[in-house]
């Protein structure tokens, strides 16, 4: 059993469908994976906004003043230290950790020799390098360009959530894990739906375009380390930079494990504290749990239709909240025209729905546990609300009761709206929409239901 | 008195593949799961076999598939492939306008249908919705708790 601060979550490995050298090869890389936590460990601060990543006492101005002269001060991979001389400086990731990173690239590269898979050999070699020198794009290019692989391994700085100063600096995590076939034919079949129409743009210019080179796929995660560890994701998005995606796609990866362990320990136990008795009786949880976890891949697939350029740069601290309300507000309207085309049930559209409504719980939850994913539940607090405001959810003793026509058209218009304000909104009109929507009272008010799980 | 059979609308391709593929399952898959069921058994204890499990479970998914594909030989109807027309029938590819997006895919038989390959059945509620309807026309079309106005920008 592992320690619990040490971030590092290990799934059952029962049932794996592996050859002999594919289970070396997954043994090895669940090691360099082990490694990479203590450089998680020391990136980590729950008590600081900037994390480790920048001194203690030095403000956020200051720090914006020094980046004039020194930019890699603000560089996704490096940590900012004071020199004797009381000036800042930025040490690289790969140079400031090398003797850990040393030996987590020893034990990909013994992976990359026993792998039967060329590609994947020489992608575990481009890894390994990239931790060394810090030439994360070139990893991330050769790992999007590959076909799809039974085995799937991450590794690297990647999420920025700690660095909640800036949301700039990357934390150290990784996973492995091995491809559901099934489920994930189930997921491509999704990805497919919704990339195959073409929509109507506000500003084509800004719109980044890739839908011909999503991939999605759906693994059993069998370690989690480092940020993942601690954040438990369901699902990613990979990779960040917005300039590799447009030019080499993006690759969607649901971690069946962690998306059951939050189905059936927060997400349907939530279905059944929220809604009425007699209305959970229509839906058998093994609908509700394919309802939950199309709503992971909905959520993702749709986070790539709505990537513009400069909404970060307008939108500011606004801007993830509203990165991640629109694409879970989106898969769900999406799913309209699948069921006029016969493609889904509903049923099926019914329990998406139902399911979205508990995730928000959901992300309440989990911002009362870790402050940082507030943008979350901020983001599903403006659905909630709206929903209520529209008379699509109604409260009576903390129980609701959906009309799911006029929740749809609720969802559809809320779509809309979001999406504007990422395509061509000020920093005033996400601010506006914040204010009036965003109150996280909404979830408060159901707390007596959910006592048992806050 | 004569029972009226639901016929099932095909295209002749529709009906090669679905043949095709009813070949494979009876000369192909179904001697490979039998050998599987048997070779499960001999690892003994039926009810701790994991693999014999999933062989069964396999079988009944091919049985049920071989069943649902005996019943289309005698219900098939061949649909003549479609002339260019200037309105929608089974086998026309459309290109609608639906909820601010564009859309384009074909009218198939529901044998046929594939929505992840832009092949939407008649019996759907878009297919229903478009057949017979002309190049600019609009309809609205609605499934609960789905409502939707489609255009129909062009037949190709």
């Amino acid at each position: 059993m592992t320690p619990k601060n040490i971030p590092i979550v290990r799934f059952s490995q029962k049932g794996l469908d592996l050859t002999t050298s594919e289970k070396k090869v997954v043994k090895k890389l669940i090691k360099a994976a082990e490694a990479i936590a203590p450089i998680y460990l020391s990136q980590e601060n729950i008590k600081n906004n900037g994390a480790n990543f920048y001194p203690r006492d030095i403000t956020k101005s200051q720090i914006l003043e020094a980046a004039k002269d020194n930019p890699e001060i603000l560089s996704p991979y490096t940590i900012v230290e004071k020199a004797k001389n009381g000036k800042l400086r930025a040490t690289p990731y790969h140079l400031k950790f090398k003797k850990e990173l040393t030996k987590v690239a020893r034990f990909i590269k013994e992976a990359a020799a026993i792998t039967d898979n060329e590609d994947f050999a020489k992608r575990l070699q481009v890894q390994a390098n990239a931790l060394l020198d810090g030439n994360y794009e070139a990893s991330d290019i050769y790992w999007l360009s590959m076909k799809p692989y039974k085995i799937n391994f991450v590794i690297g700085p990647i999420e920025r959530y700690n660095d909640k100063l800036f949301f700039t600096k990357c934390c150290y995590q990784s996973w492995v894990g091995t491809m559901d076939y099934r489920q994930t034919g189930d997921a491509i079949r999704f990805k497919d739906y919704i990339v195959s129409s073409r929509r109507k743009v506000l500003v084509p210019s800004e719109k980044v375009d890739f839908l011909d080179k999503i991939q999605i796929r759906v693994d059993d995660a069998l370690i989690f380390s480092g940020l993942i560890a601690r954040f438990m994701f369901t699902s990613s998005n990979l990779p960040n930079s917005v300039n590799i995606m447009e030019r080499y796609g993006s690759e969607i990866t649901i971690f069946k494990p962690s998306f059951n362990l939050k189905f059936d320990e927060e997400r349907h136990p939530i279905f059944h504290a929220v809604f009425e008795e007699n209305f959970q009786k229509n839906y058998p949880a093994e609908v509700l749990r394919l309802g939950s976890l199309r709503n992971c891949y909905l959520h993702e697939i749709s986070h790539t239709l709505l990537r513009y350029r400069d909404a970060e740069r307008r939108l500011k601290e606004y801007f993830p909240i509203f990165d991640e309300i629109s694409a879970s507000v989106f898969g769900v309207k999406a799913c309209g025209s699948l069921l006029l085309k016969d493609a889904i049930s509903q049923k099926e559209l019914e329990a998406i729905m139902v399911m979205f409504i508990a995730m928000a719980f959901s992300w309440w939850i989990s911002y009362l546990k870790e402050p940082s994913v507030i943008h979350y539940a901020q983001g599903f607090a403006i659905a909630l609300n709206f929903f209520v405001e529209s008379g699509a959810i109604r409260e009576s003793n903390g129980f609701s009761w959906p009309n799911f026509t006029k929740l749809f058209v609720s969802i559809d218009q809320l779509a809309d709206s979001l999406e504007r304000i990422l395509a061509i909104g000020t920093y005033d009109d996400a601010q506006k929409l914040v204010e009036k929507y965003a109150s996280l009272d909404i979830f408060e008010r159901f707390g007596p239901n959910l006592k048992k799980l806050v | 008195m004569r029972h009226l059979v639901k016929k099932i609308i095909l295209t002749q391709k529709g009906l090669d593949q679905i043949k095709a593929e009813y070949d494979e399952l009876i000369s192909v898959k179904r001697p490979q799961i039998t050998r599987r069921i048997q070779r499960a058994r001999e690892f003994g204890d039926l009810s701790e076999n994991s693999a014999y499990d999933a062989a069964k479970e396999e079988q009944s998914l091919l049985e049920a598939r071989i069943a649902q594909l005996e019943e289309v030989f005698p219900k098939a109807q061949i649909i003549e492939q479609v002339m260019t027309t200037d309105f929608v029938v089974i086998g026309s590819t459309v290109v609608v306008e639906m909820n601010d997006e564009v859309h384009e895919f074909a009218i198939v038989g529901s044998m046929e249908a594939d929505p992840a390959a832009k092949k939407i059945s008649n019996e759907s509620p878009v297919g229903k919705a478009l057949l017979g309807l002309k190049v600019g026309e609009v309809i609205e079309v609605s499934l609960d708790p789905v409502k939707s106005k489609i255009k129909l920008l062009e037949i190709k």
